[in-house]
């Protein structure tokens, strides 16, 4: 019998029953009386000087209520990515609100505010601009070559930044090597596509005072850079909390043109302002970063790696953003903490191009490297006739070692990749694997496999990231708990996992007595965004230590009334007895009714006298930056089918080994690796965003062009299988889980298509036109 | 120029006012105030906006509002009749089916549309009737399971 009533079960979420009957708590449903409706006039062309606007004819336009161009709106150099401070060194402030000099095609240039969204769209077309065209650049190697077009006078041959790490001597591991290894690898431009568009209502008041509604990733983040961007105080911005996401994957992890935007031009009508981004919109908006990555690997004949080496080209379209810090981590949890090496080096450039911007988007740098490491060392495993399993094995981090990046003072205590790969491989029948291109067939089946030997995009000591969580929890008369965190369930499952934790925690009826309550920016503590792997594990401590200071005034009022010590009560199945008699005790709402009542108590009994040490709410709160965030690990195993007439690639079937610690609720677990695999599965055969090679502009921006996996290309069956390893510093063992399982599945099919075929496809998407041109076919 | 239509709307009589530009979607969204039907990409692609009308499921971002007077609508808010869940609406809460949520009405119209027609689909037929709706939280798997258990129980 499990140690715990509430944990490790299959709550269902407290959210699903609203969402199967309408769902009513998105922002793209918040409406204000008198609001108006925003459109921005997007810039045709990808490098450009604005001549001049005018906009007078477009003013004309009756329902048209204000206008703002590039001269009306603050110049303050910002930096839009939420989860580091508004001057973090380590990002870089390279963008205005709106400028008069043109980097990318669909650059805004003016923003109307209207009575509709017809007369908006309406009085755009009547907006007349004059640009002068500059030469564009949209490859970021020529960018970085001599007299390619500069984009920003701070950035010399358009490179943002340019971190590297170093350890050991490379020159002399490449020297002790039996065998050298070089391969370069390549990612596209892929978009999160979260099924609700980017959307914001944004109100102001006499005084000034702004309120946001908004489909985002992180309240906090929000209401700093808004203030930011608009030279205000942060006391005057208040961003509410929303109720759900319709979707993130770290496409809304930061401000966007709208929001600042929409309260300027609150701010100059007085009236609400509502801004919707089209589907075409939000494809320009922000997107995963390509990178391009040159490996070369020393090793020795029995698998030990010597040196390893890596230099990784990032596009970071007009402006920095997020992919100076994409970069970063690409290089750090990638590539230079994967694997054990004692010599390693490793240099990145995150390079401005004419290109949209990038974004954050689950994994953060880590499906691109884990598709050059993990495509890299089955071509190493391959030609040196390893086994690819035995290979990672030889070289990976196992349990208790120091943590590669942080190992002066953090261990990983919890790290069971051997196991995830071991038992992965017993279970999907690994040694059924044939030499690669052996299958004789039209139709040839490949058995592909890649891991994710360190992943946690959060924490891991890096400077100027929040990791910080808090929560409010309050104890209700009726034995019902109020969670208020800023934590923002984007779909992931936080409403129930951390409702989980609180439950277990004070000892309630079930997760269904907790209820996730309104917040906002006002009431509830500094929140992290929910991005990278971190809910869990960094707002599952924080909702457990306010549930533990709850707990301890629960107990405290419990003793009075009991007439016990507090230190010899708990709380289990909504009631508070002494330890080891659960039919002594009084039920939740007993005590808490005590708590909230008046001096003397009227009972069935008569009036009894309570102290005024009794009184008061049963609340907790919390407010804390966890110790660390402990990397969960993957394995992958996937089996495709490779059509050697057309080129398709089908996946047949997947199965994943994850340690996560502690599983929290096992049927949100799954539902997370089952929708990671189809977002990897995508990148890895289908998605693409283009852009015309000519002018930049996006030719592939609605979803009858950018092609996602549908029901009918996933696979027949995803099965995931966690190994619950017990992290001693999460909450009730568990460690977070988002991206490893996003993060895999490109390098896994890759690998599994050229055990079908031999045939080595090293960038990505892998299309019908590069299989058949890879069998000699094109 | 707006001008006043009557439509039947998950069996009640909706006299609203629209453009004879105006998509079902926005009528139903801004005129009827019935938001459980989500905009997704307004283009067709997504279907995060689909209704039934006369028990066929279609997008009601590539239907003209003037196109379907005199029809039957049905939106995620007639799924439930005097406050008791559709099956199909209970299948995806037991089967954990409902992630961020917003691609979830959609499909549930797909999948009435699919077990009012066939109360016993393979897995192949659920896979291709809902393969007008993206998702991207769920990898699709405990949706198909939901249908099944909707079929089940039906």
């Amino acid at each position: 019998m499990s140690e715990f009533s509430v944990i490790g079960k299959s709550a269902t979420r407290p959210d699903a029953y609203d969402k199967v009957t309408g769902g009513r708590g998105y922002p793209v449903n918040v409406t204000m009386p008198g609001m108006l409706h925003g459109k921005l006039l997007r810039s045709p062309y990808a490098h450009a000087r604005i001549r001049s606007i005018d906009a007078s004819e477009a003013a004309k336009l009756p329902g048209v209520k204000a206008i703002l161009l590039p001269q009306d709106v603050p110049q303050r150099k910002f930096c839009p990515v939420f989860f580091v401070p508004t001057l973090a060194k380590s990002m870089v402030q390279d963008m205005v609100l709106m400028s008069d000099t043109i980097r990318f095609v669909g650059q805004p240039v003016a923003a109307i505010a209207a009575t509709s969204v017809d007369i908006a769209e309406a009085a755009l077309q009547l907006i007349d601009v004059e640009y002068e065209e500059l030469p564009a650049v949209f490859d970021p190697e020529r960018a970085m070559e001599p007299g390619a077009p500069q984009l920003h006078a701070s950035a010399p041959k358009n490179i943002a930044k340019n971190p590297s790490f170093s350890a050991g001597d490379l020159e002399a591991g490449f020297k002790a090597a039996d065998r050298i290894f070089e391969g370069v690898y390549q990612t596209q431009r892929v978009h999160t596509c979260y099924m609700e568009p980017r959307v914001c209502v944004v109100d102001s008041d006499t005084q000034g005072n702004l309120t946001v509604h908004s489909s985002m990733q992180h309240m906090f983040g929000l209401r700093e850079k808004l203030a930011f961007i608009l030279d205000m105080p942060e006391s005057k911005v208040k961003v509410i909390k929303p109720l759900y996401i319709g979707g993130g994957f770290g496409g809304k992890l930061d401000v966007g043109y709208i929001e600042p935007l929409a309260a300027l031009l609150s701010l100059k009508t007085g009236k609400p302002v509502r801004f919707e981004q089209t589907r075409a919109e939000d494809f320009i908006t922000t997107t995963r970063n390509p990178i391009k990555v040159y490996m070369k690997t020393g090793i020795k004949k029995d698998g030990t790696f010597t040196a390893r080496s890596a230099k990784s080209i990032l596009d970071t379209g007009a402006h920095a953003t997020h992919g100076a810090e994409v970069i970063v981590v690409h290089g750090l949890l990638g590539f230079f903490g994967g694997y054990r090496c004692p010599n390693l080096h490793w240099e990145g450039f995150a390079v401005y191009t004419n290109n949209m911007i990038g974004g954050g988007y689950r994994g953060y740098g880590g499906p691109q490297a884990c598709f050059a490491v993990e495509s890299h060392l089955d071509e190493i495993a391959d030609a040196m006739g390893l086994d690819p399993i035995q290979l990672r094995l030889k070289n990976c981090h196992h349990e208790g070692d120091p943590h590669p990046l942080l190992g002066s003072f953090v261990n990983l205590d919890t790290y069971r990749l051997d196991e995830c790969m071991n038992k992965g491989a017993e279970r999907f029948g690994w040694s059924a694997r044939k030499p690669a291109g052996s299958d004789k067939s039209v139709k040839k089946r490949g058995i592909g496999f890649a891991c994710q030997p360190l992943w946690v995009s959060g924490c891991v000591g890096l400077p100027d990231i929040y990791e910080h969580s808090g929560a409010v929890v309050k104890l209700n008369r009726d034995g019902t708990a109020d969670l208020a965190t800023a934590c923002i369930d984007l779909g992931s499952g936080q409403n129930v996992t951390l409702s989980q934790i609180v439950a277990e925690e004070l000892g309630l009826r079930g997760a269904d007595a907790v209820r996730m309550t309104y917040a906002d920016t006002d009431t509830v503590p500094f929140d992290a965004p929910t991005h990278a792997s971190r809910a869990t594990y960094s707002a599952g401590l924080a909702v457990k230590a306010a549930a533990t200071q709850a707990k301890l005034r629960l107990l405290q009022v419990g003793a009075t009334m009991l007439e016990a010590n507090a230190e010899d009560l708990e709380v289990h199945n909504g009631r508070v007895s002494v330890r080891g008699s659960p039919q002594s005790g009084v039920s939740i709402e007993e005590v808490v009714t005590r708590a909230e009542s008046p001096f003397v108590q009227v009972t069935a009994q008569g009036p009894q006298p309570t102290t005024i040490q009794e009184k008061g709410t049963i609340i907790g709160s919390s407010s804390m930056a966890p110790p660390s965030n402990p990397s969960p690990c993957a394995a992958e195993f996937v089996e495709v089918e490779v059509d050697t007439e057309t080129g398709q690639v089908k996946v047949l079937r997947v199965f994943y080994a994850h340690d996560i610690g502690r599983v929290i609720n096992p049927n949100a677990a799954e539902g997370q690796v089952e929708g990671g695999f189809q977002q990897g599965m995508g990148m890895a055969l289908m998605e693409n965003l283009l852009f015309d090679p000519d002018t930049g502009a996006c030719v592939s921006s609605d979803f009858l062009d950018y092609k996602i996996p549908t029901a009918v290309e996933m696979p027949p069956k995803i099965e995931s299988m966690f190994i619950e390893s017990i992290e001693p510093t999460g909450p009730f063992g568990a460690k977070s889980l988002s991206e490893v399982c996003v993060v895999v599945p490109p390098a896994a099919i890759a690998n599994a298509v050229y055990n079908a075929i031999g045939v080595r496809i090293r960038d990505l998407p892998i299309t019908p036109e590069k299989i058949l041109a890879g069998l000699g076919k094109l | 120029m707006k001008q006043f239509i009557e439509l039947n709307i998950n069996g009640e009589a909706h006299e609203i006012a629209v453009e004879p530009g105006d998509t079902l979607l926005r009528a139903l969204r801004e005129r009827a105030g019935l938001t459980g039907t989500k905009r997704g990409c307004d283009s067709g692609g997504c279907g995060c906006c689909t209704v039934l009308v006369d028990g066929k499921a279609v997008y009601s971002c590539m239907t003209f509002a003037l196109s379907v007077r005199g029809k039957s609508i049905t939106s995620v808010e007639g799924l439930a009749v005097g406050g008791v869940l559709d099956p199909i609406q209970e299948a995806f809460i037991k089967a954990g089916a409902v992630q961020c949520g917003y691609c979830t009405c959609g499909i549930m119209m797909a999948a009435k549309q699919l077990l009012a027609e066939n109360s016993k689909p393979s897995e192949h037929e659920i896979r291709h009737a809902i393969a007008g709706n993206l998702c991207r939280c769920t990898g699709y798997q405990k949706i198909i399971q939901a249908i099944q258990l909707a079929a089940a129980a039906g």
